[in-house]
């Protein structure tokens, strides 16, 4: 297999945007760097662990966003190149910290990595990080290629090191996850410590006059940006064509400009910024002189519209200025080539419109829908069959115990058959949430569903304060050892970290009894019976209780031992569905008389054996 | 190449859909074209529709394309390559595996899908080539390397990529233990393709 990040200089190869940030990141020199996993993030992290980087790097997940980027604040200030990756909403997480590293400031460089993720395709919102620029007065630089990716990864360390601030490399998943040819550059050796100068003021955030002051020095720096950002990055703000219809726009959006104005040929100026924040303000007037119509294209907010309206007002210019506030481009929802190509044809007479005409067929009706599911075998499927179990043997009907769900693999428990879940909301949400209907006087049970990874993320505050307030609330650590969703990354349980750095693992059941939870029970939901009768007492019980949901991701498990398969016996299969109704598994299908189990897919947990009526289901071999 | 060549690859999470759109990315470069993938990944997937795009041409810049744009379809499983037709433009080319998985939400309503009425809704298409690919990688001792079998009937069939730059991409992608399986896989769909039988 090829290494990218141990291929020489010069060598151009097909890299995925975040392989290439990768890359950047180790010709740029880091030592440190530090993320949760996030979609779509999590492969800069995941490329530097596949394929290796020198001892002197330090690569590892954090606990959360916010440590993550901590870790990297105090790596930077010390004199460390450092990096922190995270997806769009982690952004929030880390947001505390990160408004304040603009008054300390760092002397190694800073880079942050913040994937938006436009459609959305795998987030919770179409949250905006642009704003991140205004909101926490760092500069933001965007790429829209693979290659601008690495590009600018290594230029945004360059940038910070000069204006001794972090940098926000922000990206979009059609960035992240594009693949694209790619250049390799230079490694530079990493930059490691250089010596911490205690420096009170700059430093300490408890002093008020020192923050003014420093606040100030923010503003100075911020002022000079622009002029270090044409200095040090190898990729530009781009003025191309020229014409007086301009379009202005950045990132994954410059794609489908670029294309659909060379395939349409219509005469446009064609503006592409790559610094975000501070809004290269020089650049951008010159750029936009002499234009009779701008039209903005950009993905969520109209971040650069704005920008450019405040700037065009400022200089006095009465120049139109189309965009998703004319309603030119939708506010919701990622672009594409045919979006573009509308909006280019209802502002210039003559150009063509819409989609090509070849397409040879409609969508197909009746095409069965296939969001993703649980995987066959995975442990949460059967921690839910039995809970619902347990939810009717304690009395209750399904709709009158609220189940708040949390993020990561569990939440397809919201698909049929099983519908379990009631919200999702954000990363350890499901603990408090529950508790504010409590508190709110909710009569009747709820309980909350959180994964180990994300407990370990922004569970354990929330449970400390459900303890704390004598709350009757029932939490399900549906513990599967790894960080499943995001492509099986370590947690903190873990001894041995992908980096093959030795770690101590700090057990689930360790914290919950600190923390003082009420009742603690570690129950393998393979043990469907054991359970069921665990829900059903838990459910009636007063006070937090915690049941442990403990079975390793059947994917895992799938590597690491060999598993029993199940078939179904035709003779004894009367096509009643139930198997197929209880558990929802796609290793399961109906062919019009008897349901078949896919011996590719099959994992053994025996879940639908448990629930046919007539005995129909058997282990593979045991006929 | 003169115009950008779109290529829609349709799969269930799992299958290698995008194993093999990155191969073709990686020996489009060995070739010295431009490149763009587009697809979505990280959430867990399997089992779940997986469509990804590759553009190859002179300068691409869109990791994607819109309905009637795709020049070709790569399909791994018959649902979801009924599912991307409408990206296939009326003079485009299917090239689809005969393998079904039904759907959960299929089951759940006892709907019937089978193999030769999706078979027959592909063939509608003027140009659609069904490859019993499954049992070809099994044939080999890859039950995984049906995306190969696939990949080497595109090859027989579209000829745009060099034979020596896909079997180096395959190479570069796959892991060590799946390679020679892999190639075999890729050229037993080689020697399937209405050319390779010429």
């Amino acid at each position: 297999m090829f290494n990218p990040l141990k291929a020489p200089e010069g060598v151009k190869t097909a890299l995925m945007g975040n392989e290439a940030i990768a890359r950047g990141f180790v010709e740029a020199g880091v030592s440190v760097v530090v993320g949760y996993p996030g979609t779509p993030s999590s492969e800069v992290i995941a490329s530097l662990h596949e394929y290796g980087v020198s001892s002197e790097i330090y690569v590892e997940w954090a606990v959360n966003e916010r440590v993550a980027f901590e870790i990297a604040y105090g790596a930077a200030i010390v004199g460390a190149r450092a990096a922190a990756t995270m997806k769009a909403p982690g952004a929030s997480v880390a947001l505390d910290p990160m408004v304040s590293s603009a008054y300390g400031g760092v002397e190694g460089g800073l880079v942050v990595l913040v994937a938006d993720d436009p459609g959305p395709h795998t987030t919770q919102t179409e949250q905006d990080n642009r704003w991140l620029g205004f909101l926490a007065k760092l500069p933001v630089v965007t790429p829209s290629s693979p290659q601008e990716a690495k590009d600018l990864a290594v230029s945004a360390f360059d940038m910070s090191e000069e204006l001794k601030l972090p940098v926000i490399l922000r990206t979009t998943t059609r960035v992240n996850h594009t693949v694209g040819e790619v250049l390799l550059g230079q490694v530079r050796p990493p930059k490691r410590v250089s010596g911490f100068r205690k420096d009170v003021p700059r430093f300490v955030r408890a002093g008020m006059a020192w923050n003014l002051e420093r606040h100030r020095w923010l503003d100075k720096q911020l002022n000079i940006a622009e002029e270090v950002f044409d200095r040090v990055s190898r990729v530009r703000n781009i003025v191309e064509g020229s014409g007086r219809f301009c379009i202005v726009t950045e990132g994954s959006a410059y794609n489908y400009v670029r294309e659909v104005v060379d395939e349409v040929g219509v005469e446009a100026r064609v503006v592409k910024l790559s610094l975000l924040f501070p809004p290269p303000r020089r650049f951008l007037a010159e750029a936009v002189e002499g234009c009779t119509d701008v039209l903005v294209i950009e993905e969520l907010d109209p971040y650069l519209e704005l920008v450019v309206k405040s700037l065009l007002s400022e200089l006095g210019v009465s120049t139109r200025v189309f965009g998703k506030v004319s309603g030119h481009i939708p506010l919701e929802g990622e672009l594409n080539r045919g979006l573009v190509r509308e909006a280019i044809a209802s502002l210039v007479s003559g150009a063509p419109s819409g989609t090509p005409k070849e397409t040879q067929s409609k969508p197909i009706p009746g095409v069965p829908s296939r969001p993703p599911p649980m995987c066959p075998g995975c442990p949460h499927r059967s921690m839910y069959v039995a809970m619902l179990i347990g939810v009717s043997k304690a009395g209750y009907k399904r709709g009158e115990v609220p189940v708040f769900g949390d993020i990561g693999c569990y939440a397809l428990a919201s698909q049929p058959p099983l519908e379990a879940i009631w919200t999702e909301h954000s990363m350890g949400a499901s603990i408090s949430m529950a508790m504010g209907a409590k508190v709110a006087g909710f009569e009747g049970p709820v309980i909350a569903v959180i994964g180990d990874s994300t407990f370990y993320h922004a569970g354990i505050q929330p449970l400390i304060e459900a303890v704390h307030k004598r709350v009757d609330i029932l939490v399900v650590v549906a513990d599967n050892s790894v960080v499943a969703m995001t492509g099986h990354q370590s947690t903190p349980a873990w001894p041995a970290l992908e980096s093959g750095r030795r770690a101590k693992p700090v057990a689930i059941e360790d914290l919950l009894r600190a923390i003082g939870v009420d009742h603690v029970e570690v129950v393998d939901p393979y043990d469907v019976d054991r359970m069921v009768s665990a829900f059903e007492r838990l459910i009636r019980q007063p006070g937090v209780k915690v049941l442990v949901s403990k079975h390793p991701c059947a994917l895992l498990e799938a590597r690491s031992r060999s598993v029993r398969r199940y078939r179904v016996v035709e003779d004894k299969c009367t096509g009643c569905l139930a198997c197929i109704r209880v558990t929802g598994c796609p290793a399961m299908s109906y062919n019009g008389e008897k349901v078949v189990i896919s011996s590719d897919d099959c994992a053994g947990c025996g879940l639908c054996a448990r629930f046919c009526p007539y005995g129909a289901i058997e282990v593979v071999g045991s006929e | 190449m003169s115009k950008v060549v779109n290529i829609a690859v349709a799969s269930v999470g799992g299958q290698g859909g995008l194993t093999l759109s990155r191969i073709l990315a990686v020996a489009a470069v060995l070739d010295g074209h431009s490149v763009r993938t587009g697809e979505t990944l990280g959430m867990s997937q399997r089992f779940g529709s997986v469509i990804s795009y590759v553009r190859i041409g002179r300068k691409v810049l869109s990791p994607t394309f819109s309905v009637g744009e795709a020049d070709f379809l790569l399909g791994l499983e018959l649902v979801e390559s009924v599912r991307a037709l409408p990206l296939l433009r009326s003079s485009g080319i299917a090239i689809v595996a005969d393998t079904l998985k039904i759907p959960i939400s299929a089951s759940l309503e006892k709907r019937v899908l089978r193999v030769d009425e999706l078979s027959k809704e592909l063939m509608k298409v003027s140009k659609t080539v069904i490859v019993p690919a499954s049992k070809m990688a099994r044939d080999v001792g890859n039950p995984r390397a049906a995306n190969m079998v696939i990949l080497g009937v595109f090859q027989g069939i579209s000829g745009l990529l060099t034979e020596t730059s896909v079997r180096r991409a395959i190479s570069e992608v796959v892991p060590s233990k799946w390679l020679e399986t892999s190639l075999r896989a890729f050229s037993e769909g080689l020697r399937y393709s209405p050319s390779g039988q010429q």
